[in-house]
């Protein structure tokens, strides 16, 4: 993982049809970073959904939708010691 | 090992702390002694809830799914009455373990 | 026009009780013998993608309760193509038919239920 100095983490916990997933996306600047949790990881299903070049899914959310072995595209998962550290290293939080 | 955890209508907390000499417990409870019939009725219970995650949620659907599996003769609810007295979805759930049915009153 | 009565899901599986609620509607009808079909729609179908493991979030796994809804008579099980292939679910676990839910598909059922 690179140093997020300056950037902000957004935590997006909505399914891809809610308006608020299409908000989060449309609020990330460059260098953001973005964390799908609960029902924002069937994002990972759907390559069409631009996701930043910085994704992380939290793996417990995937695992229990089947997202975790076979997955339609690679993001880093993390586990909830990994979600906190994660969440540490941002200046600034947004949760969606 | 003490006694698994259970909710006030009797019914266990985690459905994986069963064992036989538990269902023993549960059906004396009851007044029944566990017999091969019962028995049968019990693992297929313990085998659906491995399959499906989940309790018949009611009466009808716990005398169809014995029929299903084991035919007619025993999926009905003369003889589940018979074996598992009271309602016999929660009677015998009870006694395998499992969450109590969902939609017994 | 069939007797059959449609219940859509459209929810996703975790995080929304509606879909549970549409089964648990589905398998009462089943109960009584009412001829009824399912829908997974939209977000829906991700109710059919294998190797769910509900215990991870510590819930049951839907797939799996799903799985019994045809020992209970839920005789079809349908959905919707398009959202089969927007979402990448390749399935069958548990099997569907892949349909496309139009005018002449829904106009095929005496009703049709949407939580």
């Amino acid at each position: 993982m690179t140093d997020h100095d300056a950037t902000t983490l957004h935590i997006l916990n909505k399914h891809p049809d809610h308006t608020r997933f299409r908000a989060c996306l449309d609020a990330m600047a460059p260098g953001d970073a973005l964390l799908l949790i609960e029902n924002a990881v069937l994002a990972l299903a759907d390559v069409a959904i631009p996701l930043p070049e910085v994704t992380y899914a939290l793996q417990a959310d995937c695992e229990a939708r089947g997202l975790s072995a076979h997955r339609p595209r690679e993001v880093e998962q993390l586990d909830y010691i990994g979600m906190t550290h994660l969440t540490d290293r941002f200046p600034r939080l947004i949760s969606w | 090992m003490s006694f698994p955890e259970r909710n006030n209508e009797g019914f266990l907390e985690d459905a994986w702390q069963w064992d036989e000499s538990v269902a023993a417990d549960i059906a004396a409870e009851s007044g029944i002694s566990l017999n091969q019939d019962h028995w049968e009725i019990i693992h297929l219970l313990r085998d659906f809830y491995k399959q499906h995650e989940m309790s018949p949620p009611s009466n009808r659907l716990f005398v169809k799914a014995v029929k299903e599996i084991l035919g007619e003769d025993k999926g009905n609810s003369i003889y589940l009455m018979q074996l598992f007295p009271g309602t016999p979805a929660k009677t015998a759930c009870r006694i395998a373990g499992l969450p109590r049915p969902t939609n017994c009153l | 026009m069939s007797a059959t009565q449609l219940i859509v899901i459209d929810t996703p599986p975790y995080g929304d009780w509606r879909g549970r609620e549409a089964l648990d509607m589905a398998l009462s009808l089943a109960a009584f013998d009412r001829p009824v079909a399912l829908l997974f729609r939209g977000e829906g179908v991700n109710w059919l993608r294998p190797g769910q493991e509900g215990s991870a979030i510590s819930q049951k796994t839907v797939s799996r309760n799903l799985g019994a809804a045809r020992m209970f008579g839920v005789a079809e099980v349908y959905a919707d193509s398009l959202a089969l292939e927007r979402f990448a679910v390749n399935g069958p676990d548990p099997e569907a038919e892949a349909v496309v839910p139009n005018a002449a598909f829904y106009g095929d059922f005496s009703q049709v239920v949407q939580l």
